[in-house]
């Protein structure tokens, strides 16, 4: 692959240990973290939709950060 | 919600031959991004389009941002007509490429491909360094971040990533 500078100027930023996690990995185990991210992300939305956090007892005055 | 898993499993219980592609195949290969899709490419012969055409058909699947209410059929014809599909399912959105940029389709790609095992699922993924030129070939800006991700994966994976 012809290098990039513009892909190689994100590089600095990526969090090659997280990587490194992922790569002692099986495949099954890198799916579920992606399920796993899925499902926070869905949890969030929802909050968001409803102006709250999820568990909540009720609704909530700010957003979620 | 995306429920991939199903997606996959769904696709390979109709017999439907494909590849995966995108960010589903990106985190197989390490990738820590989160990706709310499937993407993959399946074959075009006439057989694969009648399975691919069976199996979604029940999971109502819809043009993805199209609004409501066109008369939008997913049937064979439908795919045979089309060659790129961005779709909502039950299951979340799925698209299927007929053919990708900097890849072609789904025989191009089957060189480039390795047979992924994940509990009771098979299927095809396209291999990293394949991944890498069809999201440098897409040429979005909201890739050049995940490129350099898989990059650095592929030096890692090749045992010369930086420390």
């Amino acid at each position: 692959l012809e290098p990039d500078p513009v892909i190689d100027a994100y590089k600095p930023g990526i969090d090659v240990t997280l990587l490194d996690e992922n790569l002692k990995r099986t495949v099954e185990e890198r799916f579920r973290g992606l399920e796993a991210m899925t499902r926070l992300h869905e949890a969030a939305r929802l909050a968001r939709e409803r102006g709250g956090v999820p568990g909540s007892s009720g609704p909530a005055s700010g957003v979620v950060r | 919600v995306t429920d991939q898993r199903a997606l996959l499993r769904l696709l390979v219980q109709g017999d439907v031959r494909f590849i995966v592609v995108g960010g589903v195949a990106a985190v197989i290969h390490g990738s820590a991004r989160l990706t709310l899709d499937v993407d993959v490419v399946y074959d075009r012969a006439p057989d694969n389009i009648e399975r691919l055409a069976a199996v979604l058909a029940p999971r109502r699947p819809y043009l993805r941002g199209a609004p409501p209410g066109l008369p939008f059929a997913w049937d064979a014809p439908t795919i045979r007509r089309g060659l790129n599909f961005t779709l909502t399912t039950d299951l979340g959105d799925l698209d299927l490429l007929g053919e990708v940029a900097g890849g072609g389709s789904y025989a191009d790609l089957l060189p480039h491909a390795a047979q992924v095992a994940m509990e009771d699922l098979r299927f095809l993924c396209v291999d990293l360094a394949t991944l890498i030129r069809l999201k440098r070939a897409a040429g979005r800006p909201k890739d050049l971040e995940a490129v350099a991700e898989l990059e650095l994966l592929l030096a890692r994976l090749r045992g010369r990533g930086p420390a």
